[in-house]
């Protein structure tokens, strides 16, 4: 009984710490949290593109090709793009996502009558799960068309994986070399890219590096890796990881001698929350930052 | 694939073991004589000390991770020592996890023949400390599987480890988080590899122990 006690009343007093600290930061910026902000935003070098790829029935067996289609045209259509314009700016004062005109149909959206098989399988990332997009538009879909939609979550390597095991109809993801080679080895039909945002990096606002002003995140890395301040990479095969790596270039640090350089494996809520415990930097994409900095 | 990565496994394997063997050292050191004195002793509320082994036996590894990691945050009562993600912090959530699997086995282990036992000790006049000493040689076989349930469970441990040892390659990456990764990565046969390797580390190190159990005995 005693242990019990005794972790209850640990358990309390963390509550109580973690109340002090979260107090204070209402003061703040409405970004930051224990002093860990947005120090990088919209380089060139930043831009973070999402596509939709229906998986292809002659290659994989038991897609539900009407469905998939069905959801790509809703998702193409004025009354998606008005729905992901206004995303994120109800509860953060920003939008999370930005259109990709081109990929969007002006006409009006007229509902297919749904097929037998009612159940569409998503295969996406993390960050558009997370960060509450699909959630927000599944509903308005689902109504719409009588479809129920499954979503999987899971970091880019992983959800194009299942497609290709035949778990998917179609996949929401981010990553541009990989959902080529995704359509080129024939499993995938099309890719769609319709939206897209910025990575930003993140750390302490004491910033050690020095990277506030850098023109993009190349120059910011560089920088980063200059001064040896501690970054969190995601180390996993991500969207976001590629997008490191790309950033990174030749000069990609090795993670077995740069000890400033941390290669976690993990998602991107836990890469975030270690950077925040190491004060160190980390590149994110901006909804789940704003999503855990609540 | 396996070749590949060769020196990096060899890596992984080393603080696997390492983890393990100290997870298991301690929990043992900690859980065994509290066991023991739990089999050997009539008190009140002791029913309630074994329903509470037993139900920390069920402590979901995440929220074990959960809570250490809160401990030693930054802003946690031990966030000073700046031991998160270390190696020495997921032996500390390991052995959160194992104490009670070690009390509570332990316990019902001695149990089972501490009449006998203490009878004889009173005979002898043994001492408390010759008396523990004694229920635990005597039920040594019986106890050498609560010491490879241990190391099963931390080598086996996944929640808690990834948590507060944060995965960090080169650091604290185990074999487990390793495979999660692997699997989030996408890459499931290189994952399963890697499963089939750690089967053969704790079958490699179950015969190791049966062979130390059995010179023994002789």
């Amino acid at each position: 009984m005693k242990k019990l006690l005794a972790v209850l009343l640990a358990l309390t007093m963390l509550f109580a710490f973690a109340a002090c600290g979260g107090e204070k930061t209402q003061t703040n910026a409405p970004e930051a949290a224990d002093g860990y902000t947005i120090l990088l935003e919209k380089g060139e070098d930043m831009k973070n593109t999402y596509s939709l790829i229906a998986c292809n029935p002659d290659k994989l067996v038991d897609i539900n090709v009407e469905g998939a289609n069905a959801f790509i045209e809703w998702m193409t259509s004025s009354e998606a793009a008005a729905l992901i314009a206004e995303y994120g700016k109800q509860q953060y004062g920003q939008a999370l996502f930005y259109l990709i005109d081109e990929a969007f149909s002006q006409e009006e959206y007229v509902a297919p009558t749904a097929s037998d098989n009612k159940v569409i399988r998503i295969s996406t990332t993390t960050s558009v799960n997370d960060s509450g997009l699909l959630p927000y538009l599944i509903p308005t879909f689902e109504s719409k068309t009588g479809y129920t939609v499954e979503v999987q979550s899971a970091g880019t390597g992983a959800a194009i994986q299942k497609a290709k095991d035949g778990n998917a109809d179609l996949i929401l993801v981010h990553a541009k070399a990989s959902e080529e080679e995704f359509v080129n080895e024939g499993y995938g039909v099309e890719r769609i890219p319709f939206m897209y945002n910025y990575f930003v990096i993140v750390g302490p606002e004491s910033d050690p590096a020095g990277i506030r002003d850098c023109a993009n995140a190349a120059a910011a890395f560089a920088k980063i890796a200059e001064s040896k301040s501690t970054f969190i990479s995601r180390g996993d095969d991500s969207g976001t990881h590629k997008a490191e790596l790309k950033i990174w270039g030749e000069n990609v640090p090795n993670a077995e001698n740069d000890t400033w350089y941390i290669s976690a494996g993990q998602g991107m809520g836990a890469c975030i929350s270690m950077a925040k415990q190491m004060n160190g930097y980390c590149l994110t994409d901006k909804a789940t930052f704003l999503s855990m900095a609540e | 694939m396996l070749m590949s990565m060769d020196k990096e496994l060899l890596q992984i394997i080393g603080v696997t073991l390492r983890m393990s063997f100290f997870s298991t050292l301690i929990s043992c050191l900690i859980g065994m004589p509290l066991g023991v004195l739990l089999g050997k002793s009539r008190f009140k509320g002791k029913g309630t000390i074994i329903k509470l082994t037993g139900t920390f036996m069920g402590l979901p590894p995440v929220v074990a991770g959960l809570i250490v990691y809160m401990l030693f945050s930054k802003n946690g009562i031990f966030g000073s020592l700046g031991l998160l993600f270390t190696v020495e912090v997921m032996v500390i959530a390991q052995c959160m996890l194992i104490i009670p699997v070690v009390i509570n086995l332990t316990h019902s282990i001695t149990s089972v023949n501490a009449s006998p036992l203490l009878e004889t000790a009173k005979g002898l006049n043994f001492s408390k400390g010759k008396t523990a000493l004694l229920m635990l040689t005597e039920n040594k076989t019986a106890l050498f599987s609560v010491v490879l349930t241990a190391f099963g469970r931390s080598i086996a441990e996944v929640g808690a480890v990834s948590l507060v040892g944060g995965n960090i390659q080169w650091k604290t990456r185990v074999m487990t988080t390793a495979i999660m990764l692997e699997t989030n990565k996408g890459n499931f046969s290189f994952a399963l590899a890697l499963g089939i390797i750690l089967l053969l580390i704790s079958l490699t190190v179950n015969v190791i122990a049966s062979f130390a159990v059995k010179e023994d005995k002789r």
